[in-house]
């Protein structure tokens, strides 16, 4: 004779998640404002020097006035060998030709631009020479290669180029 | 007639629907802001001129060899002093030319001279055959704009300020930057730091003297939003003006 009431068969009381759904919502909403989207992965791995004193790029971006070249060490490294110097480039969407592993030469920058330029919406109505040209290189990588692309670009006429930079004045200003 | 009840709506699965949205954007977005420094490339020319003689006292020139070391002029420079030096080469004869410096020397514009140089350059246009000589006339024609650029400069300086003329650099006056072809691009960026640095010092600080805000974020708000912030466009050209912050960059030899 137990003084006790079984409690076999009664099961804990579930859970309310009626507001789960606006928690997520606010974690969404936070990752939407806070970020801003990736262009492409690129191919090559790159790593920014440090600088300060730059301008912010989100305003071309969020009216597609720019365009990005990257420029480092392939990701497969065995492709190395195939550039002179071992730097290769990576190109956000390329149209003609594409090459399956998605490493380039400065030769290609001219089609590539003028492609992506061609390709654009018409509601767009920014001349080329006004469409930014992005260049996201490796700390280490040459500034012959860099002056190739340069030169790439002068012969279409895309006259605006960016040198990407991390910016670290936040870090710095204490 | 009975009112009936609705029946709820299972909200079981919003949180599903919720949480593909938020991977979604958590797999296509960065958290890091893209900063760059934006600069113009020349046009191509087809038959460039010869070497048109600039003074030595308007090149500002900056070199960085293979290995990694900066010279600027005759010096050679911790990087971070550049900005410095860049300061001094705009700002050495602003308030009064010294002939003996090795620095470009400043002019003063007035509206009236704007007009007489503008419609000097008109004659000249209509001189010539704008088929036969392209070079020579669209030379004339970005002159000509030249000139109607520091006309609206002057006007918003009078404006603002009440003074009707304007102190300027020579046109001539850049900074050259010349690099070999495995100088390290952050040695080139870091070059690209300093300069930028010395225009927005000098920028910020004649900015604030005239309309009482920095140069950096009056550009920060138009280009945010240009088609909103249109009065801000003529203070910038201003300011750009007065310190023009012309750069060459030179193709790498070797």
């Amino acid at each position: 004779m137990s003084k006790f009431k079984k409690v076999e068969g009664r099961s804990a009381p579930a859970m309310n998640t009626a507001s789960l759904p606006d928690i997520v919502f606010m974690l969404l909403f936070f990752f939407m404002v806070a970020t801003t989207t990736k262009e492409t992965d690129p191919t090559v791995q790159y790593l920014a020097p440090d600088g300060t004193e730059t301008e912010d790029l989100t305003p071309y971006k969020q009216r597609s006035e720019i365009d990005f070249i990257y420029i480092g060490k392939p990701r497969n490294s065995s492709r190395a060998a195939a550039f002179e110097s071992g730097f290769a480039l990576s190109l956000d969407n390329v149209l003609t030709n594409p090459i399956p592993d998605g490493l380039y030469d400065a030769n290609v920058v001219g089609t590539w631009k003028t492609d992506k330029f061609d390709s654009k919406p018409a509601r767009m109505n920014a001349p080329i020479e006004a469409v930014i040209t992005c260049i996201k290189a490796d700390g280490d990588a040459p500034s012959g290669l860099l002056f190739s692309v340069r030169k790439a670009l002068q012969e279409v006429e895309a006259l605006k180029i960016a040198y990407a930079v991390k910016d670290i004045s936040v870090l710095k200003a204490d | 007639m009975a009112k009936r009840d609705i029946p709820e709506i299972n909200a079981g699965s919003m949180a599903d629907i919720a949480f593909l949205l938020l991977l979604f954007f958590l797999v296509t977005t960065t958290m890091e802001k893209d900063t760059a420094y934006i600069r113009d490339i020349p046009k191509k020319v087809e038959n460039p001129p010869e070497d048109i003689e600039i003074e030595e006292r308007n090149i500002l020139k900056i070199e960085a060899n293979s290995a990694n070391q900066l010279k600027v002029r005759d010096f050679y420079p911790e990087p971070d002093d550049i900005s410095a030096i860049i300061q001094k080469f705009y700002t050495a004869n602003e308030k009064e030319n010294d002939l003996k410096s090795n620095f470009p020397l400043y002019s003063t514009a007035t509206l009236a001279m704007c007009d007489v140089e503008y419609i000097k350059l008109e004659m000249q246009k209509d001189a010539l055959d704008e088929m036969a000589d392209k070079i020579k006339y669209d030379y004339l024609k970005s002159a000509q704009e030249e000139w109607s650029k520091k006309r609206e400069a002057i006007q918003v300086l009078s404006r603002e300020t009440g003074l009707t003329e304007l102190r300027e650099i020579d046109k001539q006056a850049h900074i050259k930057i010349v690099v070999q072809k495995d100088t390290r691009y952050s040695i080139y960026t870091k070059i690209h730091n300093e300069i930028e640095e010395a225009l927005n010092v000098l920028r910020n600080k004649k900015c604030k003297e005239i309309f009482n805000e920095s140069y950096t974020h009056m550009r920060f708000r138009y280009n945010q939003n240009p088609d909103d912030n249109l009065e801000d466009k003529p203070k910038l050209d201003l300011i750009k003006v007065l310190y023009p912050g012309k750069i060459i960059e030179v193709e790498p030899k070797n």
